[in-house]
């Protein structure tokens, strides 16, 4: 079984069982206790060097980065579950082109949004509002550009949901309940592609802790 | 011929002609030019609709993100230049493994430093000593699309985040050095 090490509530953990639930992969959660600072202790380093969480050990073969463990167990499992990824060339390029606007046009905007709201209120820290506020001004005209796609097509590369859509998730869900719904809900078709994603059930499953 | 639609000194259209280059891709670029806010007109953002270059149309396929031009390219491609993504799907996850690296832990900071040329100091890169490059002994699209920005950031006078880590160093001089990079790193 693959063995997931990280934390329930991280966002990035949770992206891998989010992964694992939409194709039936099952997993044991090793939990690394951030509180504590275990992901920045010696033997987490060793084969995490960034001292972040996740990280996964299949059957020996050690690997972060929650997007990459992502595309590994989707590759792994080509005939389980949702397909996630396509395999034509073109519609392949397409899903990459959707991943990159994830990790550029939204989470680059989205995570430290919710660092600043959600983190760092949890720490005792005071949010800097005026850098949400740069970052949202930042945000919003990329979301009208997700609107625009989203007007013509059921989801980011196409009329099948892919990892791109799915990567949205944890960040995405985080920003939604920290004072940010409007900015969802006032773009019909981002609103519509948020419920959808945001009610798969594996996301159910798992957005709790993974 | 692949068209690039972009902007000669962009960071962006500078990876996509640099991985043509590894790739022995010909190529021609269609200037879009940024100081008169091309990329905004009504035209471009039909094409791309974040108003960002560059973009390419491969005989009528259209595709923006320059990482995700990279991968098809390199896919299309995969007899020709240099590999750049292993087919092994266990090296091909610790490609992926770099290139989120390049994206989470490096670009997502040295961008905007050479945005905003404001030194923020965060985590450094720490790459295995046991490696030649960020995914392995081979060199990959990942270390190849940390060229444009780090070049920038590199000669923006943070050398001393580079040279004073002996690995980091010796990763980015060789890098650096790549022929198709000196082609193509003052201008796609």
């Amino acid at each position: 079984m693959v063995k997931l090490y990280g934390f329930a509530s991280s966002t990035c953990t949770r992206l891998v069982a989010l992964v694992c639930k939409e194709k039936d992969i099952s997993y044991e959660l090793i939990p690394v206790n951030l509180a504590k600072g275990e992901h920045k202790h010696p033997g987490f380093v060793a084969n995490q060097p960034f001292g972040q969480v996740p990280y996964i050990d299949d059957d020996g073969f050690i690997l972060y980065e929650s997007r990459a463990i992502a595309r590994y167990l989707i590759k792994k499992y080509p005939n389980q579950g949702a397909p996630l990824i396509p395999s034509d060339p073109k519609a392949e390029a397409l899903f990459e082109q959707a991943a990159s606007i994830e990790s550029f046009n939204f989470t680059a905007f989205v995570a430290p949004i919710v660092a600043e709201r959600v983190f760092n209120p949890r720490r005792g820290l005071q949010p800097n509002e005026e850098r949400v506020s740069e970052l949202l001004a930042n945000l919003q005209p990329k979301l009208d550009a997700y609107d625009l796609i989203l007007s013509k097509q059921k989801y980011l590369a196409g009329d099948s949901v892919t990892l791109a859509d799915l990567a949205h998730l944890p960040y995405g869900t985080a920003f939604y309940g920290a004072g940010f719904a409007e900015v969802f809900e006032s773009r019909p078709h981002l609103a519509r592609w948020w419920k959808d994603i945001s009610n798969r059930p594996a996301w159910l499953a798992v957005k709790d802790g993974a």
